[in-house]
């Protein structure tokens, strides 16, 4: 655990507000779900699946719309006008499950592109961005691999390296290591686990409970939409105050 | 124990393979013999070539071909420009653009590629003054334009939502992201079958002949009309589109083979 954080510092970068979410079905998504970020904390984000937290992850860089409720971002808020949105996607990087690298381009191009494209960055100050974040993830002998060369863990960490080229001030992960073989786990942990010690705000979806424990500040639990318990880590995991908490962590540790 | 077994299946093979080229053999000749044609094959090559006094020309069909290429070329540029223009639009937010490309391509499709031609070379090219060569590239453009804007729309579809939302994730706009990531990705997985559209439309081109277009086969037309070697003639000019569709196919097999990466 981090300790140069506490509740005091009290600089919400993310604020969510009656998040609520229906999907075609209908199903419950994001059910009056509120809750705040502090610049510089790690909030992890638990529940059994189905449980809204993905879609959460997914609303909070406007890849999904909220049907109703206000997400504010580094003093952007998230609505309608299409500048705003691209505003926050500017200042929020996510890793998906999926890895979704584009298999056209090499490692390089790969995180060189939204550089170039999105920050306005000249090339070659692009590719040193890329060689140093390269070389951070382990990977800088890669860097003409096309991602179908590289294992999975190492495409996750290709892909934290084209989120973080853009310096986010956020940085999302959804279930990063879910899709992974176990040997592979480890390799992208370390990363995050890195990114974390480096003061970076995360909000993390994960199944690596030892993991959370370990890099989290915060822990919330989620159930059918609902954020059901919000605790300090240590205190998440020692001292659950709602009965479904308790039973869930009994059923996963 | 298993050697021997596969070696009398492969030596089966061969056999099939010989007889089925014997049969087609016996096919040709005894079809050729029954007909009591006479057959001229010295006639042809001048149709194709002439040499005198050391310089060598075209013949007509020579001439054919090359006006045949320059159709089929630039109407291959006009339809794949058309087809991802189409495409793009059926795939836009507007119900105006999707309207409008729907129309066209129905049109296009559910009509006869002849009557088309009859239309834009009786109809539209007298309003402004196109050429025979303009019509017809017209013509063939819009044909293969609307097969082609099916193909291109089903590689962009194709295209799986991740690619989108990874692109959207790091602050690409809808354009950046359809130029860099879906674009190129799509072209690489529709390139077989927009291959076959391209064999299509250098088949189709002879129907510009209709319009008087001195292509590959309306030269072979007027040379059977004035020597009446039909036979001889139709069969060159069908080797000359096979050779041509071959070239095209080996073509685009190379580029596919040097551009890999598909997803």
């Amino acid at each position: 655990m981090k300790d140069h954080i506490t509740r005091a510092d009290h600089d919400p970068i993310i604020v969510t507000e009656h998040l609520m979410k229906t999907f075609p079905g209908p199903v419950t998504a994001l059910d009056d779900f509120t809750i705040q970020v502090q610049r510089g904390e790690v909030l992890v984000v638990i529940g059994p699946s189905g449980s809204g937290k993905s879609t959460l992850l997914r609303c909070l860089n406007g890849l999904e719309s909220i049907d109703s409720g206000r997400i504010v971002i580094d003093g952007i808020p998230l609505d309608n006008h299409e500048a705003n949105r691209f505003a926050i996607r500017r200042e929020v990087g996510m890793v998906f499950q999926a890895f979704n690298l584009f298999p056209h381009l090499s490692v390089l191009e790969n995180i060189n592109l939204a550089q170039r494209l999105v920050r306005g960055v000249r090339k070659s100050e692009a590719t040193e961005t890329t060689r140093v974040l390269l070389a951070k993830v382990g990977l800088s002998e890669k860097i003409h691999s096309y991602p179908d060369e590289l294992s999975g863990g190492q495409q996750q960490r290709v892909a934290i390296a084209r989120a973080v080229a853009l310096h986010p001030k956020v940085m999302l992960f959804d279930e990063a290591t879910s899709a992974l073989d176990p040997e592979m786990i480890g390799e992208v942990l370390d990363v995050m686990r890195r990114l974390a010690e480096e003061g970076m705000t995360m909000v993390i979806v994960t199944h690596e409970m030892g993991f959370a424990k370990e890099v989290s500040d915060r822990v919330a639990f989620m159930v059918d939409g609902r954020l059901v318990e919000e605790a300090e880590t240590q205190a998440f995991f020692t001292q659950p105050q709602q009965e479904r908490t308790r039973d869930f962590l009994r059923q996963i540790l | 124990m298993s050697l021997p077994r596969r070696a009398s299946a492969q030596l089966l093979h061969w056999f099939a393979f010989a007889v089925s080229c014997l049969a087609l053999i016996w096919l040709v000749l005894r079809g050729a013999e029954r007909l009591g044609y006479s057959w001229h094959w010295r006639q042809i090559p001048r149709y194709l070539w002439t040499c005198a006094d050391g310089t060598c020309s075209f013949g007509p069909l020579m001439q054919g071909l090359l006006v045949t290429l320059e159709i089929t070329a630039v109407s291959i540029l006009g339809a794949t420009i058309i087809g991802l223009c189409t495409a793009m639009l059926r795939l836009s937010n507007s119900f105006v653009g999707r309207g409008a490309a729907r129309f066209y391509l129905e049109t296009v499709r559910n009509t006869p590629l002849l009557v088309q031609i009859f239309f834009l070379y009786f109809v539209i090219a007298p309003l402004f003054d196109f050429e025979r060569t303009t019509t017809a590239i017209l013509a063939l453009s819009l044909f293969e334009g609307a097969y082609a804007s099916e193909i291109f729309r089903a590689g962009i579809t194709s295209i799986g939502r991740g690619q989108w939302e990874a692109c959207y994730s790091l602050g690409l706009s809808r354009s950046q992201s359809f130029q860099h990531v879906i674009l190129p990705q799509a072209v690489r997985r529709v390139l077989p079958p927009l291959t076959g559209q391209a064999v299509s439309l250098i088949k189709d081109s002879a129907l510009v002949s209709t319009i008087a277009v001195s292509d590959l086969t309306m030269q072979g037309r007027m040379i059977v009309a004035e020597t009446f070697l039909s036979f001889e003639v139709w069969f060159v000019v069908a080797a000359i589109y096979l050779v041509l569709t071959l070239a095209l196919s080996s073509l685009a097999h190379a580029i596919e083979r040097r551009f890999p990466r598909i997803a």
